[in-house]
């Protein structure tokens, strides 16, 4: 035996696995104690009154400190979506499916969202939309809490309505 | 709602995942279809580094490439050795406390890291230790295809 095989192996499979605990701190952990209660809680900066969420501890904007929360209802407009063809690992949405950014009524800036229950295609800029829950007793204080938004069927925001919460 | 003050404390038990596959291409390549298909360890002899083993392709001392086959035993000595008394679940290859090792295989000049598992208390630098194979169809052209090294003698 002089040699190795003279057909190599093609390649090794390896799966790299990181555990890890990841501690909400106090202003996320009241964002995800909100999910519980179906409340997207943000935080108003003191110096504009913008209000963020999730929500932040100084205004990325005026540095002011973020003092006072809010509790917002899952209501709000899409801003902006893209429609998904690739499956994503750890998603099992069925595809396509539209990933959207959601201004909530109340909030400055907007969160992601996967728009459900409607045609791709029926997705636009300025559509009225609402959270859908888990039941209640299911919902852990979790971004999953959150299942999808949904149309609400309520006429379409005017574009200068959400501009500035892209 | 009304100011800050203290809430209740939250955390969640994450896992981030990496799969890989890793082209190993001709040398790398080889050398596991060795120990899949003749249960031999495969080194490369370089330019100014003796027999490699696990072979480069290489010599890491002068970049030449090439360089002469030559298969090793499966019998060699502990260069280096770290117990882990710990496992911790998924992160390690065991559950039960193993010991990483480099062996110098007998017809090498540098040493391959793998594992043993039992007798650990006999791991030290310069123990002699052989290769436990596992049997054949179950080998599948990896570094694991060695199951652990054995101290002996």
């Amino acid at each position: 035996m002089q040699e190795p095989p003279k057909e190599p192996v093609k390649y090794v499979e390896a799966n790299v696995y990181l555990p890890y605990r990841y501690i909400a701190g106090d202003y996320r952990a009241r964002a995800m104690h909100g999910l519980k209660e179906k409340k997207f809680i943000g935080s108003k900066d003191s110096k504009t009154g913008k209000v963020f969420v999730t929500p932040l501890v100084n205004s990325p904007e005026s540095f002011a400190p973020c003092t006072e929360f809010v509790a917002l209802e899952g209501r709000g407009v899409v801003t902006t979506f893209c429609i998904v063809n690739i499956p994503v690992i750890g998603r099992d949405l069925q595809l396509p499916y539209v990933a959207a950014s959601v201004a909530l009524d109340g909030a400055d800036i907007s969160i992601f969202a996967a728009i459900q229950e409607c045609a791709v295609a029926d997705v636009r800029m300025g559509m009225r939309v609402e959270a859908v829950w888990k039941p209640d007793g299911e919902r852990t204080g979790s971004f999953d809490d959150v299942l999808y938004f949904r149309p609400t069927g309520e006429p379409d925001a005017k574009p200068e309505t959400y501009l500035n919460r892209l | 709602m009304s100011a800050p003050g203290a809430v209740e404390p939250m955390y969640q038990e994450q896992v981030m995942e990496f799969p890989y596959k890793h082209s190993t291409g001709e040398t790398v390549g080889r050398f596991l279809a060795g120990l899949k298909e003749q249960q031999t360890i495969w080194g490369h002899r370089v330019a100014g580094q003796g027999v490699v083993v696990p072979p480069m392709g290489y010599s890491e001392i002068d970049g030449r490439g090439g360089g002469e086959w030559v298969a090793v035993k499966d019998t060699g000595v502990i260069t280096a050795a770290a117990i882990v008394h710990h496992p911790i679940a998924r992160l390690h290859p065991f559950e039960q406390p193993f010991a990483f090792v480099l062996v110098r295989l007998d017809g090498a000049d540098t040493a391959l890291a793998h594992v043993v598992r039992d007798d650990l208390g006999k791991v030290k630098v310069g123990a002699r230790v052989q290769a436990d194979w596992k049997p054949d169809g179950e080998r599948v052209g990896s570094v694991r295809d060695i199951a652990a090294f054995r101290v002996v003698g």
